[in-house]
């Protein structure tokens, strides 16, 4: 799964953008891990993700989801965790907590590699692997516009619609529906909870304006 | 997915929420066109129809078309290898499992990546190319490889030919000296394929995250870039069973 990996926009706002996961691996630490994993979820929380969802229970910070039932659900080996931090700062707090914990567990990072080695550095973590991307290649003719794709790349599994993100744009420009409210919309659909909000809604409150009406 | 005609009131709620067009209006209803339906089930999961009106369809879990909804239902737990997603575990784990250790690349090539989805034709030419490239092994692990008839050709199986999925990942391991070849090779099959496909390249990196520079030198030289935000393996895992 490499679904966080190529999520498009500007520097200043990938900024505003990190990815982390908790992995189990099958074979290696799987058995013994959902204690450990529920551990790891409960420090997530204390340090503030804009999105998190557990594969125990597939639902997004945004689906009603009280945090206790996250934390109850995870008692069958091998969880997962995904969640995502719009900001250094909170993801760097994230990382300290989750470096003191120590449980053992595969953690990866989605973000702008010198950010994510500079935080490394200052808290001693050394990384053991990057996965780089090299780009779209094929018909990218028929890919929707790049002011769409920093919308929808937020869900790697391209089940967030460009079509679905052209609505949010008309509703929000009509005053039908606030940024943020249209953002926890078109966050629906990721069954990972990666797509981040807060980050759907600056981009929308840049966008909306540079569209009309009729356009549709 | 189908709608059903009965039920149907024709609001159209459902059809921006479709990832590949396949929602339009037949006359005063919402129908869901058969060939071009992924079976992600995002209408039925998002789209909150007012009456209900969306369904499975009957044949979601037959073969070949089951295909379908194993790779592009990301909450789908796909047959062939047990887990959710389209390939493998491949970087998430491996300061673990130590997969693909130093002198090694992972390539990952995603299928249909961002937003297009791709016939199993045009996968099929990219699984070709691989193999003439002299890489003939797919990730065990992978659910690709179980869609493999010849691993000498790369041939799939043909009963699945007609199927399309909205992404899927094809993840090879490679020398480093080899990089190049297999960039090469997959610069070449994207004038062939009638979609896109998003490539990746996965090594360990030397202490404070500096990327090996032969792995770079690699990539500059046929013409590939890298973008500046990745995913980055934190090294905090380790083995216990």
């Amino acid at each position: 799964m490499t679904h966080s990996l190529h999520r498009e926009g500007s520097l200043e706002s990938l900024d505003k953008d990190y990815v982390l996961f908790v992995y189990p691996a099958r074979g290696f630490n799987y058995k013994g891990s959902a204690p450990k994993v529920r551990h790891l979820v409960e420090l997530l929380y204390e340090a503030g993700p804009i999105n998190m969802c557990v594969t125990t229970l597939r639902r997004n910070m945004y689906s009603g989801v009280k945090p206790e039932e996250v934390l109850e659900s995870i008692k069958v080996e091998g969880a997962r965790v995904f969640s995502v931090f719009d900001s250094r700062e909170a993801l760097k707090d994230a990382l300290i907590r989750i470096k003191e914990a120590d449980e053992g567990i595969s953690i990866m990072v989605s973000g702008l590699i010198d950010r994510v080695r500079d935080i490394a550095a200052e808290i001693g973590i050394d990384p053991y692997m990057v996965n780089l991307s090299l780009g779209i290649h094929g018909r990218t003719d028929l890919l929707p516009p790049a002011d769409i794709r920093e919308f929808t790349t937020m869900c790697g599994h391209g089940v967030v619609s460009p079509d679905l993100v052209r609505d949010i744009i008309r509703r929000v420009k009509a005053g039908k529906v606030t940024e943020w409210d249209g953002s926890v919309i078109i966050a629906e659909p990721c069954t990972c909870g990666i797509y981040n909000p807060r980050r759907s809604a600056e981009l929308l409150r840049e966008k909306t304006p540079l569209y009309t009406l009729d356009r549709w | 997915m189908i709608i059903h005609p009965e039920i149907c009131v024709g609001c159209g709620r459902c059809q921006p929420y479709c990832p590949t067009k396949a929602i339009r209006y037949e006359g005063r209803k919402s129908v869901i066109d058969q060939d071009i339906c992924y079976e992600c089930s995002t209408c039925l999961r998002a789209a909150h129809c007012p009456v209900d009106a969306i369904a499975e369809s009957h044949n979601v879990y037959d073969y070949p078309r089951a295909l379908r909804r194993y790779f592009s239902d990301p909450s789908a737990r796909h047959v062939a290898t047990g887990i959710e997603g389209r390939g493998t575990e491949e970087t998430k784990s491996a300061d673990v499992t130590r997969r693909c250790g130093p002198g090694k690349v992972g390539v990952a090539i995603e299928i249909g990546r961002p937003n297009l989805g791709m016939s199993l034709r045009d996968v099929q030419k990219i699984t070709r190319a691989i193999a003439r490239a002299g890489v003939h092994k797919i990730e065990p692990h992978n659910p690709i490889h179980s869609m493999i008839a010849d691993e000498a050709t790369g041939d799939l199986k043909p009963e699945m030919l007609g199927e399309r999925l909205l992404s899927a990942i094809i993840e090879i391991e490679v020398e480093r000296e080899q990089l190049r070849g297999i960039l090469r090779t997959l610069k070449e099959v994207a004038r062939e394929v009638d979609s896109v496909f998003c490539v990746d390249a996965f090594t360990v990196v030397e202490p404070q995250l500096h990327i090996p520079e032969e792995v770079l030198e690699s990539i500059r030289a046929e013409g590939f870039t890298w973008r500046p935000n990745a995913k980055i393996n934190m090294g905090l895992g380790r083995a216990w069973e």
